[in-house]
């Protein structure tokens, strides 16, 4: 197979051992994205384990996983949650009529609703710069270099070399979604939300 | 080990209130149906006086029920891409359809047995019987797809909400009776033989239904982690004054008793059961809508 006819799937590595938890990313995806105040495409969680002096904090950037077998789209009655043929799941603006449904399904909670224009909005791995052969907002901004973003089939891209190199995690890949953003040295603490049960 | 979570966004609630309270309606409009039919399309003929008030309760409630659905998405004046932009994996669909023919049997069947034609009655509430499940199964199904949601996740769903929607439309229909009885009959006699058979159904649907919950909650308890947490949080958590007092012990196990004890057996019992019921059942919608998405995911 040559490389024009081979087939593009996308996807995200995301080394933990580079991220330093300054929230760059989160600022360049609001800033490309034009996301309101009190919604995030991508943020970055942050967990302390231990007690001083023998604690430390661990990071999770998350974005979309944009999975190669997406709830959102299984779910979404008006067709307007769509997986592209290189895998990036996006939302048609115009179909979307704001009923929840994918927010209600999606394991990672990366959805939410736009309180502007109140249809549901996510991660796509910024498919318009991608779509004009720049990379993601967020792993152009990252000062350490943690996000990698290319092609998923393609041997010679970075991302799929250090995807071989390495061992990779996904989150919750248990639930059979197959998600695309890999990370290296991901903490189990940090993917659960068990201290997070707060009263409402 | 300490794990203690500094910094975490705060994720939007997806479906809440309005949710639980469409689930609510169409589970008594189902119900409300399937008891119209016990006479009319099964000739059993001690249930022939709820003919009539089941089939105008059914379409009430469920002419009411898709405003609530309005109230929640964000854009309703797209709500018509529904019908357009279909994906016949999407529970949504199944139910934007079982929302429009179910009301119109409904009417029709309606219309056939004011106008006392016993044949195509008996028919249309045949048709309607199928509809009526489907609207309400398709609510379990829409819970069912969430698959993160440990509460929602489970093939029961449908079934639990299909016992709920009939202990909660038999409770309706008893209220509902009793007030028709009273103020608009001819004779402002109540029909007390109806009800006590009504009753009787109402606490062993009850039973029924308190089994399906148990065993749900059961295999939560030594399910996935995911699944114990939410368990505890019914059993145990914010959720459990709820769950435990007034949906099963207020809402169920007060009323069979209620009902079952035959020194207890009187109207004014029977309307008081009847009405723990209906706040018992709304409080289940809410627990498993709401509870169900409280743990957040990530």
């Amino acid at each position: 197979m040559t490389k024009e006819t081979q087939k593009k799937r996308y996807a995200m590595l995301i080394d933990l051992r580079k991220c330093i938890g300054c929230n760059t990313c989160a600022v360049a995806c609001k800033s490309e994205n034009d996301v309101p105040l009190s919604v995030w495409r991508s943020w970055v969680k942050r967990i302390e384990k231990g007690k001083y002096p023998n604690s430390k904090e661990f990071f999770l950037p998350i974005v979309c996983n944009n999975c190669e077998n997406p709830i959102c789209v299984t779910v979404c009655p008006v067709q307007a949650s769509i997986q592209r043929p290189d895998g990036i799941v996006y939302i048609d603006p115009h179909r979307c009529i704001g009923c929840r449904y994918c927010m209600a399904a999606c394991p990672y909670g990366v959805r939410y609703i736009n309180p502007v224009t109140k249809i549901a909005e996510k991660c796509y791995w910024c498919h318009h710069r991608v779509d004009a052969g720049l990379e993601p907002a967020c792993a152009v901004a990252c000062p350490t270099g943690a996000i990698l973003f290319g092609d998923l089939n393609d041997p010679e891209s970075a991302l799929a070399k250090a995807v071989a190199r390495n061992a990779v995690q996904v989150i919750k890949a248990e639930l059979g979604t197959q998600p695309h953003t890999f990370y290296i040295d991901l903490d189990q603490d940090a993917v659960e939300a068990k201290e997070e049960k707060k009263d409402r | 080990m300490d794990v203690q979570v500094l910094y975490n966004i705060v994720h939007q609630e997806a479906f809440g209130m309005n949710i639980a309270i469409y689930f609510y309606l169409t589970g008594l409009s189902a119900g409300s149906f399937i008891l119209s039919t016990l006479a009319y399309g099964f000739g059993m003929e001690q249930y022939r006086p709820l003919g009539r008030v089941g089939v105008i309760l059914a379409t009430l409630l469920l002419i009411i029920a898709p405003l609530f659905l309005l109230i929640h998405i964000g854009i309703p004046y797209r709500a018509w891409h529904l019908f357009v932009y279909l994906n016949f994996e999407s529970p949504i669909t199944w139910g934007s359809f079982l929302l429009i023919l179910y009301p119109i049997n409904c009417i029709i069947y309606g219309y056939f047995m004011f106008k006392e034609n016993m044949k195509l009655t008996r028919i249309f509430g045949l048709i309607g019987i199928p509809l009526a499940i489907s609207v309400h199964g398709y609510t379990g199904f829409i819970l069912a797809f969430g698959k993160a949601r440990a509460l929602w996740n489970t093939a029961i769903m449908p079934i639990l909400f299909l016992v709920s929607a009939v202990v909660s439309g038999i409770a309706l229909m008893i209220l509902v009776c009793v007030i028709k009885d009273r103020f608009f009959s001819k004779q402002k006699k109540i029909n007390m033989q109806l009800l006590e058979n009504l009753g009787k159904l109402l606490a062993w649907m009850i039973v029924f239904d308190l089994f399906l919950v148990g065993s749900d909650l059961l295999v939560l308890l030594i399910s996935h982690s995911d699944a114990q947490d939410v368990a505890h949080l019914i059993l145990a958590g914010g959720f459990s004054p709820l769950f435990l007092g007034v949906e099963n012990l207020l809402g169920k196990i007060a009323p069979f008793i209620l009902l079952i004890v035959p020194k207890f057996r009187n109207l004014t019992t029977l309307i008081i059961a009847s009405l723990l019921v209906v706040i018992g059942i709304f409080f289940m919608r809410y627990i498993v809508v709401v509870g169900g998405e409280f743990i957040p995911l990530i």
